[in-house]
């Protein structure tokens, strides 16, 4: 069979785009609603998550484990120590406690500048016409982003380990409301690394002249998700300061 | 002849491309390959020996590493690091990568033109149904007589799931994939995709992704069925870990496809074409997509969390913390009915497209057609527990799901209904498009009676977990999506050719196919009315001449399927040449010539009318 | 005017095929699910072969409706030759038939499920207050089966005997993943879960042999996790119990 191959279009010498860039705009923004569509979706999946294994743990099942409290068998003794399962110490039950509300509230709050400085740049560029103001507060918002995921690894390592013992084995281990926070913290933290990506994205691009005050419209797509994150930020903060209680 | 001073004329450099002149397959794969060692040997020396998780979390971070080193060899990467600093494509870099003068090079590579990508389809589609029913033929082989020892016990629990999960993933991209790609945007009038190089992506991860099941079976397998209950996913071997994440890139390609398309048809339809005159094939394609991007964030959910659980000593599914089997079971089950209605939309979709053509009628109530896919869509959204009936968990529920299952059956019907009413009294071409889609008809009605059976309680508690449900799905996705996706292929052929379809060779494997799938499923759903649990390696003497016969009607669908196969591949290079338009069809895809040019148009059509009209044969001006 | 009084007359082989398919489907039913199916041992098993006849009748004509659609469309609108077919008549819509099929398809739907609903209450009612408790354990790869025998002893059994006429309550767990608890013969099953209990309730109406079946994958020997059940007359049963050891 013959291939066809030859576009029937010269190509441009100054390698301008096919289309204007209005048109490329409006199918992009499409996209970006239904990419925040689907992780509306994957939130509501996670904090029904949340709230099926609140729901399933009326005994408190939800915040304790019997084990060990901490990383080490008791008394900071090896495996070896306890030779035979029988000289362990009987295990009890491990109780902890919701997470940090302050902490989840700051890295919300971290989040919902970091968004704010993404709005006030795409203004200073789309109204004001200052590309400058935009790059530097671009740039300031990325930095706060990338503070906030500090604050999401500081949560993680505040999450309770306990140590489960197994006939073979001990894990370390961690109760259905510290999975939950798991999932849900980690999940911020790698929102926020994507949005780090994306404000690196927009500040190198202004610099280097891809976006401009003629052709802003990226900062707005960027922008439409970052505050979508800082949205979702906040209803998963209220949920889990909330509803964080033993019933 | 002139000597020294020759000029030469000027050789036309296509200059664009940049990374991706010297980036393919092969490349790659060799990056995939090098990335999965890279991660292996860092997080094998960092991660403590002793632990009971360790051998989960290197074989989740080889995984991670086998997908990067692929997106990164493949090219898939190029773009977001351009567009990182700052550097975008330029005109000339756009039809490199649409495959400009590339010959048949371009389908090894990252080729973001969409007829390209249809045809990379076409191969990713028979390689896993190919994979997926060799494993099939294994399992029917092991239980062609009780207590054979055709594999090893676990080998053959391991082949069930992973038969399951090919097949599953070949069946969502089968026609969605090929034709939601190939066709689709030329039916909209459109000179490409919305987002051509997402188009790329969505292929090429799908070929990650199928990578990392693959290698499942070598390493300890999948040996609790697809659906990887909590909590015996506990007890897998490392093959659950690269299983979980090849389900997390496939929800990638999955959503990226699913984003391009529905952006494609709301964005770039030519002028004219208004909703209501698009080919019906699209309203599959986008109605399909929609469900997905409900559907499979809910996938991803519950192997991230299955992951966790293994890697992590998290506690979603396992008792011990407070977890719970029956999250997962709901988790999955929320993707997983939906799931079913993005693998059967499409076929539907592209039989009601054959029907209006090869009976030379309009699609018979248009509206209905989009109503009935919209509600089946919408309604399959409310009935997964159908599929926990009898786990125990929230018995009050019950009623409930049944009362949204056994709705289900009235757009199921409606399809019926635009079918027989397109056919009927029309001039009814029997070509092979035709005569698999009249197998489609009478499959489907055995498929979606039985589902049925299944969704009213007092039944589903004798016949839940037996080869009933087994015989079940597999009428619809054999019987019915199976044979729509070939009456697609067989109908839309020609124009990715522009040769037929060997017309004897296609009625040889429809025939064997066809009376394949009664011998085989109706003497499974004997096995299972009698009794027989599904999932069995081996089984009471009681059950020996279903099982039997079960055997002897898969082999002959494999040899139908085997006859097709060798006919795809033959005629695509010596079949009998079909002209542009061979079924004098009147949308967009069969005005334009074979094979289209790069862009599809020189100049975008106006549309004034549905492609429905069979009275005049129309001609792009 | 002779076109649609040939129309009609066609249509009559039509409905003809359709009656005839219809009769036979109806035919099928009635006998093959009780003749397929496991004998029934109790009232659940009863019920359930029942809706399955009922199901089947009710699918019949709708079954045989789309096969004497198919085949009569074969018979008589297939293009014959090599040419390229004319046009069909262009018709497009027809809110009569549209009507007429949802609704007959919403009517049969409602009638199902009044149907299953009905057979669901009924299965669910008329719970005694005094019934067998037995537990079920389920375990990788077999069943046990516990009895409360005199003087707060616990027995237990490989077996699973139960009297007739008397109903059963199991309390089913698992110790490691999850089962799946089938009494094939029964009409019941419910899943096997290693952190909860889940109930089952029957009441055996016939003597005999039954089978256990495991119907939810766990492992390597799922297909060999079947055991025997028995049910014994009242007394029979009461003296197999006092007949085995305790255990606790």
């Amino acid at each position: 069979m013959s291939i066809d191959t030859h576009s029937h279009h010269d190509a441009h010498a100054d390698g301008g785009h096919h289309e204007p860039p209005e048109v490329v705009d409006g199918r992009q923004r499409m996209s970006i609603w239904l990419f925040i569509a689907g992780d509306a979706l994957t939130l509501a999946a996670l904090v029904f998550t949340y709230l099926y294994l609140r729901g399933v743990n009326t005994s408190g099942h939800w915040m304790s484990m019997v084990g060990y409290p901490g990383p080490q068998l008791p008394g900071g003794h090896s495996w070896a120590y306890y030779s035979g399962l029988d000289s362990l110490p009987e295990p009890t039950t491990v109780v902890t406690g919701p997470l940090s509300a302050g902490l989840n509230w700051l890295g919300t709050a971290v989040t919902i500048i970091s968004a704010g400085f993404i709005w006030a740049a795409e203004r200073a560029l789309r109204v004001a016409k200052n590309k400058s103001a935009f790059t530097l507060l671009a740039a300031i918002g990325t930095l706060v982003a990338l503070a906030g995921i500090f604050i999401s690894f500081h949560q993680l390592a505040a999450v309770p380990q306990i140590l489960s013992v197994h006939a073979d084995n001990t894990v370390l281990a961690f109760t259905a409301y510290g999975s939950s926070m798991i999932i849900i913290i980690g999940s911020a933290a790698v929102h926020l690394m994507l949005l780090v990506f994306l404000g690196v994205g927009l500040t190198l691009r202004s610099i280097r002249g891809a976006i401009s005050v003629e052709n802003w419209y990226q900062s707005r797509l960027v922008r439409m998700f970052w505050v979508w994150v800082a949205i979702s930020a906040v209803a998963v903060s209220a949920l889990t300061t909330t509803i964080n209680t033993i019933h | 002849m002139t000597t020294t001073l020759e000029h030469k004329a000027p050789v036309i450099k296509h200059e664009g491309g940049g990374l991706a002149r010297h980036q393919n397959f092969l490349t790659g794969l060799i990056g995939g390959v090098a990335g999965a060692f890279i991660a292996w040997a860092i997080s094998h020396h960092l991660l403590a020996q002793d632990v009971r998780t360790t051998s989960d979390a290197v074989a989740v971070l080889t995984g991670c590493g086998w997908i990067v080193g692929f997106w990164f060899g493949i090219g898939a990467l190029n773009a977001p690091f351009a567009w990182l600093i700052g550097k975008d494509q330029t005109r000339k870099d756009q039809l490199y990568y649409a495959g400009e003068d590339q010959g048949t090079k371009r389908y090894w590579k990252y080729c973001t033109d969409h007829k390209v990508v249809g045809v990379q389809y076409i191969v990713m589609t028979m390689v896993l149904l190919g994979a997926g029913g060799i494993l099939a033929m294994a399992i029917r082989t092991e239980l062609i007589v009780p207590g054979n020892h055709f594999v090893d016990q676990q080998v053959y629990n391991g082949f069930i799931a992973v038969h399951g999960m090919l097949m599953i993933l070949a069946l969502i991209v089968a026609v969605a994939g090929p034709w939601g790609n190939f066709v689709v945007p030329i039916m909209c009038g459109a000179k490409d995709m919305a987002f051509p190089r997402l188009n790329a992506l969505s292929l090429w991860t799908l070929v990650g992704a199928a990578g990392l099941l693959l290698t499942t079976l070598a390493v300890g397998s999948l040996t609790m069925g697809w659906v990887v209950l909590a909590p015996i996913t506990d007890q897998a071997a490392v093959g659950m870990d690269f299983f979980a994440l090849a389900i997390l890139v496939f929800t990638v390609s999955t959503t990226v496809a699913g984003v391009n398309t529905i952006c494609t048809v709301f964005t770039m339809r030519t002028k004219g074409m208004t909703l209501e005159r698009l080919p019906i094939m699209v309203w599959g394609a986008i109605i399909a997509a929609a469900l997905g991007l409900y559907a499979f964030p809910y996938f991803s959910l519950v192997e991230a969390l299955q992951i966790l659980d293994r890697t992590f000593s998290t506690s979603f599914f396992i008792g011990n913390g407070g977890g719970t089997g029956w999250l997962q079971a709901n988790l999955f089950w929320l993707m997983g009915h939906p799931e079913v209605y993005v693998i059967l939309i499409p076929a539907v979709a592209a039989l009601f497209e054959i029907a209006a053509v090869m009976a030379r009628k309009p699609v018979f109530s248009y509206r209905t057609a989009v109503a009935g896919m919209v509600g089946l869509a919408g309604l399959s959204i409310l009935v997964w527990a159908h599929h926990m009936f009898t786990t125990g968990w929230a018995p009050t529920l019950g009623g409930p799901f049944m009362v949204t299952t056994e709705l289900i059956s009235i757009p199921t019907g409606l399809f019926f209904l635009v079918l027989i009413g397109t056919l009927w009294r029309g001039n009814i071409w029997m070509k092979l498009p035709t005569v698999w889609m009249f197998g489609f008809i009478a499959n489907f009605i055995i498929a979606g009676i039985t589902g049925i059976y299944l969704s009213d309680i007092p039944i589903d508690n004798q016949l839940h977990g037996t080869m009933f449900v087994t015989a079940h799905f597999h009428y619809v996705f054999v019987g019915s999506v199976l044979f729509g996706a070939i009456a697609a292929l067989a109908f839309w052929y020609p124009k990715v050719t522009g040769r037929f379809l060997d017309e004897k060779l296609g009625r040889i494997s429809f025939w064997l196919a066809f009376i394949g799938v009664q011998v085989t499923f109706l003497s499974m759903f004997i096995s299972g009315l009698r009794g027989m649990p599904r999932r069995y390696a081996s089984y009471s003497f009681i059950f020996e001449h279903t099982n039997f016969l079960t055997t002897i009607g898969a082999y002959m669908i494999m040899a139908g399927m085997l006859v097709l196969m060798a006919a795809v591949i033959y005629c695509w290079n010596h079949g009998e040449p079909s002209g542009s338009n061979p079924w004098h069809a009147n949308s967009l895809e069969w005005l334009v010539s074979t094979p289209p040019p790069l862009e599809n148009f020189d100049v975008l059509p106006v549309i004034t009318e549905d492609p429905y009209n069979f009275e005049k044969e129309m001609v792009l001006s | 005017m002779t076109n649609s009084n040939e129309n009609k007359k066609s249509l009559k082989s039509f409905y003809w095929l359709w009656a005839i398919l219809t009769v036979l489907g109806v035919a099928a039913s009635l006998y093959a699910p009780g003749y397929l199916m496991p004998k029934s041992m109790s009232q659940s098993m009863h019920l359930s072969i029942l809706t399955m006849v009922v199901f089947s009748v009710a699918a019949a004509p709708v079954a045989a409706g789309v096969y004497a659609a198919a085949l009569y469309i074969l018979r008589n609108w297939t293009h014959k030759g090599d040419t390229v077919p004319a046009a069909g008549p262009a018709f497009r819509e027809s809110g009569k038939v549209v009507i007429t099929w949802t609704l007959t398809s919403i009517l049969l739907t409602v009638f199902l499920l009044i149907w299953g609903l009905g057979a669901l209450a009924a299965d669910g009612a008329g719970s005694t207050s005094n019934p067998l408790v037995v537990k079920v354990v389920g375990q990788q790869w077999v069943w046990s089966f516990e009895y409360q025998g005199a003087n707060g002893t616990t027995i237990m059994s490989n077996d699973l005997y139960v009297p007739k006429g008397r109903e059963v309550l199991f309390h089913v767990t698992s110790l490691d993943v999850t089962h799946g608890f089938w009494l094939p013969q029964m009409g019941i099953q419910v899943d096997a879960n290693n952190d909860t209990t889940t109930d089952l309730r029957v009441t055996p109406n016939k003597l005999g042999t039954f089978d256990v079946r495991c119907t939810q994958f766990c492992g390597l020997n799922h297909a060999f996790m079947v055991t025997q059940g028995h049910v014994l007359t009242p007394s029979a049963f009461t003296t197999w119990l006092n007949a085995q050891p305790a255990r606790s």
